[in-house]
């Protein structure tokens, strides 16, 4: 496997984000997880991952601070919005994401979305 | 032109001014008082006239005409001050002895002088000029009193009419001064050019006076009633309105009653509140509200036995002889109408009738304004609930979408994990998951089917024999924990005839949130008792509490307390709202005290056997289940009574009190 960062799931749903890992840690994906915004940007501290796959909604930090931090330091990641809102787009605009997935989503979708942006 | 025929011309001038403004509203408005008022200056003008026709010699000096002319002046003079005590009368209760010892005189006086040909005695002469100058003095302090009693122009009117009263009661007593001291002739005619000049323009002051006069004199009392209007329309309600609108009418009219009645287009009925009782009044001609109402211009009544003798014996009934009234309108949306009542007839009525029209013009401003902050208020009420339902809404698809996320993407990997791999080994994680996901669907669907029950009173299904102690004892075992201990304090038999499914669902709801909202180690307290008719349950927390701003809205749809954090306590806010519908439709109440940091007590009382009627599907039980008998007890961990928060009832109503102690 050629050297590439983790993937990193934000979400403040403990299920959903062990059931995101799963699915990606089968398809052979190296991942990280974290519980809000905050633990996300450790998690960047620590090991800088290739991709973000963040929900919006969360305590602590949520979406939009996350990214506006991560701009802030000059830290560049593709990011993909993960959410149950309507408004999924709209918001990936606003975080400058480079793609969202509206929940509930198909695996197929999450697989071809996160593929497309590391390079599987 | 001398000094002294200057001035008498000007009161000649006064005088006939009066009479020919006074005559002309006497015939326009034939009131007992504008006519009694056009008799004294229509006297006065004889007078005048007479005297200066003499003067101009157009009359025969010669045979019987200057006889005639002596009596038809002295009758008139003597006239006078019976004229104005009959003035007098009309707003106020001359004894019946002075007002017929004076007609008696009167009529004495005019056979003495036809008997003498107008030629009296001076010691006659003289007396009957102080006897006239006492009548006048009579007069003078009944009008200065009755101006005390009055407001606005009328009172104004009024002391320039005692005014006029003086000077001619001086003019009186300076022809009987002329007779007795003869040699200070010129002295008496100075004093009574004076006394003549300022008595006309007291009159006409009084009883003529120009348009610019009375509005300077009006100005006062409507700018008190506007400057106190301004706020009126902020009042908590239009009945508030309603009764301070009649206080400032009463004040400023000077009336002793004033009533407002407001137009129902419905009924197309004319409802008055503050007189008395209720009264809903079917518009006709037969009332002067309604004639005001009907015509949209004031209308008046001196007398409402003689006008509207139907009407009379509810006017009557409040001592109101006189009423005035005048239509609030605005624009063209009629209102409603303004009405004042008095014992008697009050003396200026166009004056009055002016400024009750200008109080119900000002009514109807503060009316539409009234009208325009409900309906904000309305409009406030509906956007807040838009909002709630957004609000709610966009809760409630999140809830939904989660575990609907975690089923489909768990369904479809367990789905692409056996495709590729035929032979792997179950997933017994990925099962758990997906079991545990469905689970939380299920119980957020059926929240959501209760809720919309609950709106719809179709809570309670079968009923029977239930027996509470044993259920929260069964509720209180299944949610108990190491950490969460949950006790039964229970009399020994309490049952009632209930829908055990729904009042299972009530406690268990109540004992979850009371375990959701406590800290580790917080324990949870049930306890049921009857009373009575009634069976009370209690859920009694040592939790993070109620902020009690949010008490009032707790049991409303999609209300969640201020301080739960949404992603801690998930939910969509429907609970306590279905634990309402519970209680309601069993006949029951539901309610709650608080003290943050400390704890919550929920409380339901039930009644023992519910009106259940399952025609509807609602209870009819609650109807004399009263306030009064609904309290909650707090309890501190030592059992003792603590002093009663003011509690929240399910309905929004609040109520301070103590149970008796049942005796635990």
């Amino acid at each position: 496997m050629p050297e590439r960062g983790p993937i990193l799931v934000i979400d403040d749903e403990p299920e959903i984000l062990s059931t995101v890992a799963t699915i990606l840690e089968f398809e052979g994906y190296e991942v990280e997880q974290a519980a809000n915004g905050a633990e996300g940007l450790d998690c960047i501290e620590r090991n800088r991952p290739s991709l973000v796959l963040l929900d919006m909604r969360m305590p602590v930090l949520n979406g939009w601070d996350f990214a506006r931090i991560l701009k802030e330091k000059g830290v560049h990641l593709p990011i993909i919005v993960m959410t149950a809102a309507q408004d999924a787009r709209q918001w990936a605009r606003e975080v400058g994401a480079s793609g969202y997935i509206a929940k509930p989503f198909d695996v197929d979708d999450l697989l071809t979305t996160v593929g497309e942006l590391v390079g599987a | 032109m001398d000094v002294e025929q200057f001035s008498q011309y000007v009161s000649w001038f006064t005088y006939i001014l009066i009479f020919a403004r006074t005559a002309v509203r006497a015939v326009r408005r034939p009131l007992r008082a504008n006519v009694d008022i056009a008799l004294l200056f229509s006297s006065t003008t004889i007078i005048i006239a007479l005297s200066v026709a003499g003067r101009l010699h157009l009359l025969p000096t010669e045979g019987w005409w200057p006889t005639v002319s002596l009596i038809i002046t002295l009758t008139l003079l003597f006239a006078l001050p019976y004229l104005l005590l009959r003035l007098v009368d009309d707003f106020s209760n001359v004894p019946t002895w002075l007002m017929r010892g004076a007609e008696v005189i009167f009529g004495l006086t005019f056979i003495v002088l036809v008997v003498l040909s107008g030629r009296l005695p001076v010691w006659l002469l003289s007396s009957l000029l102080l006897y006239s100058a006492g009548l006048l003095v009579y007069s003078t302090v009944a009008f200065w009193r009755e101006s005390r009693k009055s407001t606005g122009v009328t009172r104004r009117r009024l002391v320039a009419v005692a005014w006029g009263s003086i000077f001619l009661c001086t003019l009186f007593t300076l022809f009987v001064l002329t007779a007795a001291l003869p040699q200070f002739a010129l002295l008496w005619r100075y004093l009574t050019d004076g006394a003549t000049l300022a008595s006309g323009i007291g009159f006409f002051l009084g009883f003529a006076p120009p348009v610019f006069l009375r509005r300077a004199w009006q100005e006062p009392e409507l700018r008190a009633f506007l400057g106190r209007a301004a706020s009126l329309p902020r009042l908590p309600d239009t009945a508030s309105i309603l009764l301070e609108l009649e206080k400032g009418t009463r004040s400023s009219v000077g009336a002793p009653h004033a009533s407002i009645g407001l137009w129902d287009p419905e009924k197309q009925t004319l409802n008055f509140g503050s007189v008395g009782t209720l009264m809903e009044m079917k518009v006709s001609e037969d009332s002067i509200a309604g004639r005001a109402f009907l015509t949209q211009r004031p209308a008046f009544t001196d007398n409402i036995e003689k006008d509207i003798p139907s009407a009379a014996p509810l006017a009557l009934k409040y001592g109101a002889r006189a009423l005035l009234a005048a239509p609030i309108t605005a624009g063209d949306r009629r209102l409603g109408v303004l009405v004042a009542y008095a014992p008697r007839a009050p003396i200026f009525a166009d004056e009055d009738l002016e400024l009750v029209k200008l109080l119900a013009d000002q009514a109807a401003v503060i009316l539409e304004s009234r009208a325009l902050i409900d309906e904000a208020a309305r409009v406030q009420a509906r956007e807040e609930v838009a909002r709630l339902k957004e609000d709610f809404l966009s809760a409630a698809a999140h809830d939904l979408k989660t575990p609907l996320t975690v089923l489909v993407a768990q369904a479809q990997f367990l789905e692409r994990r056996a495709t590729r791999n035929p032979e792997a080994p179950a997933d017994p994680k990925g099962i758990q998951r997906i079991v545990q996901e469905t689970q939380r669907l299920r119980d957020l669907v059926l929240e959501l089917l209760d809720a919309s029950r609950a709106e719809q009173g179709m809570l309670v299904g079968h009923v029977e024999e239930v027996d509470l102690v044993a259920l929260a004892q069964e509720v209180c075992a299944r949610h108990a924990t190491g950490r969460h201990p949950c006790a039964v304090e229970a009399d020994e038999h309490v049952t009632g005839r209930y829908d055990e499914v729904r009042i299972t669902q009530l406690l268990e709801n109540l004992v979850e949130n009371a375990i959701k909202y406590s800290p580790e180690g917080g324990s949870v307290l049930v306890r049921v008792w009857r009373e009575g008719e009634r069976n009370y349950l209690s859920v009694t927390d040592e939790g993070i509490g109620i902020p009690s701003a949010d008490i009032p809205r707790l049991f409303e749809r999609f209300h969640r307390g201020t301080n739960v954090n949404d992603r801690k306590f998930s939910g969509m806010g429907l609970g306590l709202f279905i634990c309402r519908g519970i209680a309601e439709q069993h006949g029951g109440r539901i309610a709650a005290t608080s003290e943050p940091g400390k704890g919550s007590t929920f409380q339901v009382v039930l009644p023992v056997e519910p009106a259940v009627g399952k025609e509807d599907g609602r209870t009819r039980g609650m109807d004399n289940l009263t306030r009064e008998q609904f309290t909650v007890q707090t309890t501190t961990s030592g059992g003792g009574v603590v002093p009663q928060t003011p509690l929240v009832m399910s309905d929004g109503g609040t109520h301070a009190g103590t149970r008796p102690n049942p005796g635990h």
